[in-house]
């Protein structure tokens, strides 16, 4: 049984279809990059497989199961925003995560937030934009899920805290489970992609193994990327 | 999970809603003491100032009782917040059971404070005495016992006010399934679902009325020549049918959030 398997999945907003008959299969302990352009459809897919939009047609299914509580309970999820409740403190928040998923590793959290220089005592609306997402990041990469689906998570963070949140991801999931990020910052993801699904108008225009696309285009990810949707 | 979703909305709510509930209180307590003293003109001035602020603090709860339910249910489920909301493991009816047990709680809570701000700035034996000979006439009038018309009337008001609440959730839950001017549709969809529910009420009551001549004459003429029996009966048929609306409503509102939801 996959882990993700999206079965002719369509989407559509007032007769404009966003999404065209996607079809993605994904196994435990892969790193995959959901690549391209801004407004392709990336955000879209990955709201359906966290039940935030609902499919025109088609079928999402994790670990064989349709989406709700029981996917709820094995995907970890950061938004492309921040989503949190800023009238909370961090402490606060993480009281929230550790009261709905079991899952949830507060010693870990804990370990990520001192690492980062965040403070648990402190309020999210006294935070800049860009420690808000750290936080988020911070909070999703500890739960112990099978499937973390990462929307943009470098976009708002400086390139020298990009380094760090790439090793957090590296070494804070099993190998049992897998990620999926979604980014258009690819020269600073592509060392840690196992495959990659090139997205564009709504449709899946490539996808496969990372390491057999560079030896077969003797290229970079970076550069496939940019020859494939250069303007 | 129901209980731990509760949790967090009771905090949001107390946030937001205790300063009313203090100030009420603070004012009832200042027009208490000032009404005490003895009076002058800027003693008097005082007063009146005291007494109201308290009166727009306990319009306030209402009101705010009312629009923070609103806000809560749209910004938790529909706007930023909403990433978090929807993928918890939780179902879309503890989703949505949450926000319906907060506003009746919140209902009762503002209740008490309103009942508590008016007696701690008016009791006394004399207005005691007023307010009981005033209902005791009433009740007198009609042949009911105090009790009756006191409950009654306060299930009546309720049921209504938290029926008008729900339209509103109804309202919002149609207007985020459009996608443009949504919030636009939600106020639009609201207002029809509540026109709906208070036409659907006028109604079944007529429907009673073809067996009661009493009733239909409400219908009828402009003069209230309604019995005593038939008022109690009113009063029962009208909180009945409130009740298996605010039900049905909630189940309209869970039918059509278990459809899915399309997050912005």
């Amino acid at each position: 049984m996959e882990l993700l398997e999206i079965k002719n999945l369509n989407k559509s907003f007032d007769n404009k279809e966003i999404l065209k008959n996607i079809n993605i299969n994904v196994s435990g302990g892969k790193i995959i990059g959901l690549l391209g352009k801004n407004g392709v459809g990336k955000t879209t897919l990955i709201k359906l497989i966290n039940d935030l939009l609902t499919p025109t047609s088609g079928e999402i299914l994790v670990n064989g199961k349709k989406v709700g509580v029981e996917t709820k309970k094995v995907i970890s999820y950061l938004p492309e925003r921040t989503y949190l409740n800023k009238n909370m403190k961090v402490s606060e928040v993480i009281d929230y995560f550790k009261d709905f998923y079991d899952n949830f590793d507060e010693n870990k959290a804990k370990k990520l937030l001192k690492d980062l220089d965040l403070d648990v005592n402190e309020h999210l609306s006294k935070m800049s934009k860009g420690m808000q997402e750290k936080v988020s990041l911070v909070l999703v990469m500890s739960r112990n899920a099978d499937l973390y689906i990462l929307d943009e998570p470098l976009g708002g963070v400086d390139p020298a805290t990009r380094d760090y949140i790439l090793d957090t991801i590296l070494s804070n999931f099993n190998e049992k489970a897998s990620v999926i990020i979604s980014t258009h910052l690819i020269a600073d993801i592509e060392r840690i992609l196992d495959e990659v699904i090139f997205i564009d108008k709504g449709e899946i225009v490539l996808q496969g193994d990372a390491d057999k696309l560079r030896n077969k285009e003797k290229a970079s990810i970076d550069e496939i990327f940019r020859r494939m949707f250069k303007c | 999970m129901l209980v731990k979703l509760l949790k967090y909305d009771l905090k949001y709510m107390i946030r937001n809603m205790s300063i009313f509930y203090i100030l009420s209180i603070f004012f009832a307590i200042t027009t208490r003491i000032l009404f005490s003293l003895e009076q002058s003109v800027i003693i008097n001035i005082i007063s009146h100032i005291s007494m109201g602020c308290m009166i727009s603090m306990l319009a306030s709860i209402l009101i705010n009782t009312m629009m923070r339910s609103w806000i809560r249910f749209r910004d938790s489920l529909y706007k930023d917040e909403a990433y978090l909301t929807h993928t918890l493991p939780v179902t879309k009816n503890e989703l949505y059971n949450s926000k319906f047990f907060l506003t009746l709680i919140f209902f009762f809570i503002g209740f008490f404070v309103i009942i508590l701000s008016l007696f701690i700035a008016y009791y006394s034996k004399d207005n005691w005495l007023a307010i009981t000979n005033f209902i005791k006439n009433i009740t007198i009038g009609l042949n009911m016992s105090t009790a009756f018309l006191v409950t009654m009337f306060i299930i009546v008001v309720f049921l209504e006010i938290f029926n008008a609440i729900q339209c509103g959730f109804y309202g919002i839950i149609l207007g985020y399934q459009k996608n443009n001017g949504k919030l636009g549709y939600s106020v639009l969809f609201g207002f029809i679902s509540y026109l709906v529910a208070q036409f659907l009420v006028l109604f079944l009551i007529f429907i009673y009325g073809l067996f009661d001549s009493s009733i239909m004459e409400l219908f009828k003429t402009a003069a209230v020549s309604i019995d005593v029996n038939s008022f109690k009966i009113l009063l029962i048929i009208a909180s009945l049918l409130y009740l298996v609306i605010i039900y049905v409503m909630s189940l309209l509102c869970k039918k059509s959030f278990n459809k899915g939801v399309n997050i912005e």
